[in-house]
């Protein structure tokens, strides 16, 4: 239990520079989860948290004191690996046992925690099972057993539910989140999954090319991105993004004229999918459009439009098609839902101002 | 375009036909090759038996040696053909049990009267060659050393080469494989050159060497001479198998609470079983079989290794005796064959996993 304080943190090898200097504070017994593509630098920031990497500048902080010099050992910080890294000679039993070996707990009380671990991540008939011969889900769940055992103040979750199957992952994800808030144990967790992200955490940190883009709650990620990444990033299907250009306090849409307060200068519109409303063509102030593709989703339905816009998306509730492919619709383009961005900075203009006429 | 016509059960019969009787053809020629190539290294060890079991002194009578390979050829023959046909395990191992039963009783009726153990004698006399020459001398001391203090010699040498070789090739093959250092690469191209190079070139320096520190004519000097040819190749080999250990269990390890020496100790050593196991099997025959630097730097009778043992016995009454030369020669390569029987089962797992620079 542990409130963790990153300033000015970075790492880099040579001229690679995994993690640009971030701050970042979390406090005690939040959950945390750290979202980006590949390569942007989440594994690295966990392991220089965990111990195994030291940062190359910055100052790390567990409760106010610096530990950037202190061993991975003395930590006690729970991690479960992207590769879950199981001890391969060693039974699941034993794997789970291993963190206890070093905290001078008595083998029989090492024991009955690893057992009722196990059993708390439904492993517990797999004990006598080697890592080889176990799904990977299983495995991942073995991981996250010895890494909860140990009772840590920090636990460190890179992708733990990336191999579970979809009705497993949904179960495992409110588990951790009730054992998370039983235990109280401060927790990060990296992950590419939007949902996860925004279904398990308090806040979320948003990471790009070794920076933190932003943090927030899934709110502030969805509806008030700062940048270009994060409004892209966030949200499935991904958001609309259309060219434009501000002259004059005007943005020049081919089936509407629209007013702003944003300087002159190139922009881009973005407009989630959700919110473009599809009716009948030809309509005043609409932006005609012909259906090139439909996407039946379940619960949902993905229409694919070619535009004067170019190519749009367009999502609607429900599972009844009202369109088919190479129909001529209308959209509306509330401007109360339309983001507008700075192309050159891909820094979201707060006040846009944007009315009709 | 040709409407492919899909094929009717009978076809699928016949294509399922022909790929088991094309399984069945290479099995057996496999087999085949096997034995023919095998016969050829067995047929000399088996001679080198027979001889030892019924030479007597003044020569070798080669009928026995005809008749008993037309037991043996036939034998392994057999065997390899109930290997090829016979699918069942049990069955397959109690035709190979029946024919090998039935080849000791037709080597028993055929030869047995010839057999005898009369040229394992060195065992017990170590005055064996005096005693065959006639030529008992007033002194009573012998000519020879007791072939157990030759064959202590041999296994304290190749047992220590063991050691020696496995303990530092498995600590420097971590440190090449682990750590990054200024001429690690120059230093594993030197290990690879080192182990191109003919030792032989070296006996000159090297009995210089010894000679100048006083190491001449001792087993510590033989040893340290042969170990460290040994080395380069051994710590090349035990780097490949590090190489292959991941990083993350590792880590893992250092975070549960290990300090880098028990995570090398209790994590990752444990994966490197197979290769420590082999470079110690060979360091072991290696430093048994040794002849070239023993010959060269050992003198004195109580330094006899076994193969200097066996070099005088054939040098003194060679053309006189086979058969003790041979039983010596039986003798000298029990441990070596040993040792293959037991570790046999580990070895064949072996796969020199990815050697990389
Ligand atoms: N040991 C290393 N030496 C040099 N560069 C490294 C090293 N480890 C990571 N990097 C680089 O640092 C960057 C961040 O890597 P990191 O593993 O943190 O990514 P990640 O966000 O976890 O990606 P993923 O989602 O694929 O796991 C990458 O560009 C990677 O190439
Ligand atoms: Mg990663």
């Amino acid at each position: 239990m542990a409130r963790i304080e990153l300033s000015s943190v970075t790492k880099s090898w040579g001229d690679v520079v995994a993690v640009e200097p971030t701050d970042l504070v979390i406090d005690d017994g939040e959950l945390v989860a750290i979202l980006g593509p590949s390569g942007c630098g989440k594994s690295t920031t966990l392991f220089m948290l965990a111990g195994i990497y030291a940062p190359s500048g910055g100052e790390l902080r567990f409760d106010g004191a610096v530990v950037n010099e202190v061993e991975a050992r003395h930590r006690n910080v729970g991690i479960v690996f992207q590769s879950y890294a199981l001890y391969p000679h060693m039974n699941v039993r034993r794997n789970i046992m291993f963190p206890l070996k070093f905290k001078g707990v008595p083998a029989a009380e090492a024991r009955r925690r690893a057992e009722e671990t196990a059993r708390l991540v439904q492993v517990g008939e797999l004990l006598d099972r080697t890592p080889a011969q176990m799904s990977g889900g299983q495995q991942q769940r073995v991981a996250l057993a010895r890494a909860l055992v140990k009772e840590p103040q920090l636990l460190l979750l890179d992708e733990p539910l990336s191999n579970l199957d979809a009705t497993l992952r949904l179960s495992m994800r409110s588990e951790i989140r009730r054992l998370q808030r039983q235990l109280g144990v401060t927790t990060i967790l990296v992950t590419h999954d939007q949902v996860e992200a925004t279904t398990m955490a308090d806040r979320i940190v948003c990471m790009s090319k070794g920076r933190i883009e932003q943090v927030g709650s899934v709110d502030d990620l969805f509806l008030r991105p700062k940048s270009l990444f994060v409004a892209s990033f966030i949200g499935a299907p991904p958001i609309n993004l259309v060219d434009a250009r501000a002259e004059g306090g005007r943005l020049a849409l081919p089936h509407q004229a629209v007013g702003t307060k944003a300087g002159d200068g190139d922009v881009v519109i973005g407009i989630r999918p959700e919110n473009v409303a599809l009716g009948a063509p030809d309509r005043e102030g609409c932006l005609a459009a012909t259906v090139l593709q439909v996407e039946p989703m379940g619960r949902e339905t993905l229409y694919v439009l070619d535009s004067a816009l170019g190519r749009l998306h367009a999502l609607e509730h429900g599972a009844q098609r009202r369109f088919r492919d190479g129909d001529r619709v209308g959209c509306e383009l509330p401007l109360s839902a339309m983001l507008l961005f700075d192309r050159q900075s891909g820094l979201r203009i707060e006040e846009p101002g944007l009315a009709a006429g | 375009m040709a409407a492919t016509r899909k094929p009717d059960q009978a076809e699928w019969d016949a294509l399922a036909a022909r790929s088991r009787s094309e399984a069945r053809r290479n099995q057996s020629l496999l087999i085949a090759f096997l034995v023919t190539v095998s016969l050829p290294v067995l047929l000399p060890y088996f001679w080198m038996f027979t001889i030892s079991v019924s030479a007597k002194t003044g020569g070798v009578e080669s009928i026995v040696l005809w008749k008993s390979s037309a037991i043996l050829v036939p034998t392994i023959v057999g065997i390899g053909l109930v290997n090829a046909f016979v699918g069942d395990r049990m069955r397959k191992l109690y035709a190979a049990a029946a024919i090998v039963v039935a080849a000791v009783l037709a080597i028993f009726i055929s030869i047995g009267d010839e057999l005898h153990l009369g040229n394992y004698v060195f065992l017990h006399n170590s005055n064996f060659v005096q005693d065959l020459e006639g030529r008992r001398q007033a002194t009573t001391e012998s000519q020879f050393p007791s072939v157990w203090l030759a064959f202590g010699n041999s296994l304290m040498l190749a047992s220590a080469q063991t050691v020696l070789v496995l303990f530092v090739s498995t600590l420097a093959g971590y440190y090449l494989s682990r750590f990054q250092f200024a001429g690690r690469q120059a230093f594993l191209q030197s290990l690879l050159i080192l182990h191109a190079f003919p030792a032989m070139t070296l006996i000159i320096p090297i009995f210089l060497l010894m000679y100048w520190s006083g190491m001449l004519d001792t087993l510590t000097g033989v040893l340290l001479v042969v170990t460290t040819l040994e080395l380069p190749f051994a710590i090349f080999i035990m780097k490949g198998f590090f190489d292959a250990v991941p990083w993350d269990i590792e880590m893992s390890a250092l975070a549960d609470g290990a300090s880098r020496r028990q995570a090398f100790f209790m994590v990752v050593l444990p994966q490197v079983r197979v290769g420590m196991l082999a470079v110690g099997v060979f360091a072991f025959i290696k430093g048994f079989e040794e002849y070239v630097f023993v010959r060269t730097l050992l003198f004195d009778k109580q330094n006899w290794v076994m193969s200097l043992y066996i070099f005088w016995v054939s040098d003194d009454i060679m053309g006189v005796d086979y058969g003790i030369v041979a039983a010596v020669a039986v003798f000298y390569v029990m441990p070596s064959v040993m040792l293959y029987l037991f570790c046999q089962k580990y070895l064949v797992q072996m796969n020199i996993g990815g050697i990389k620079g």
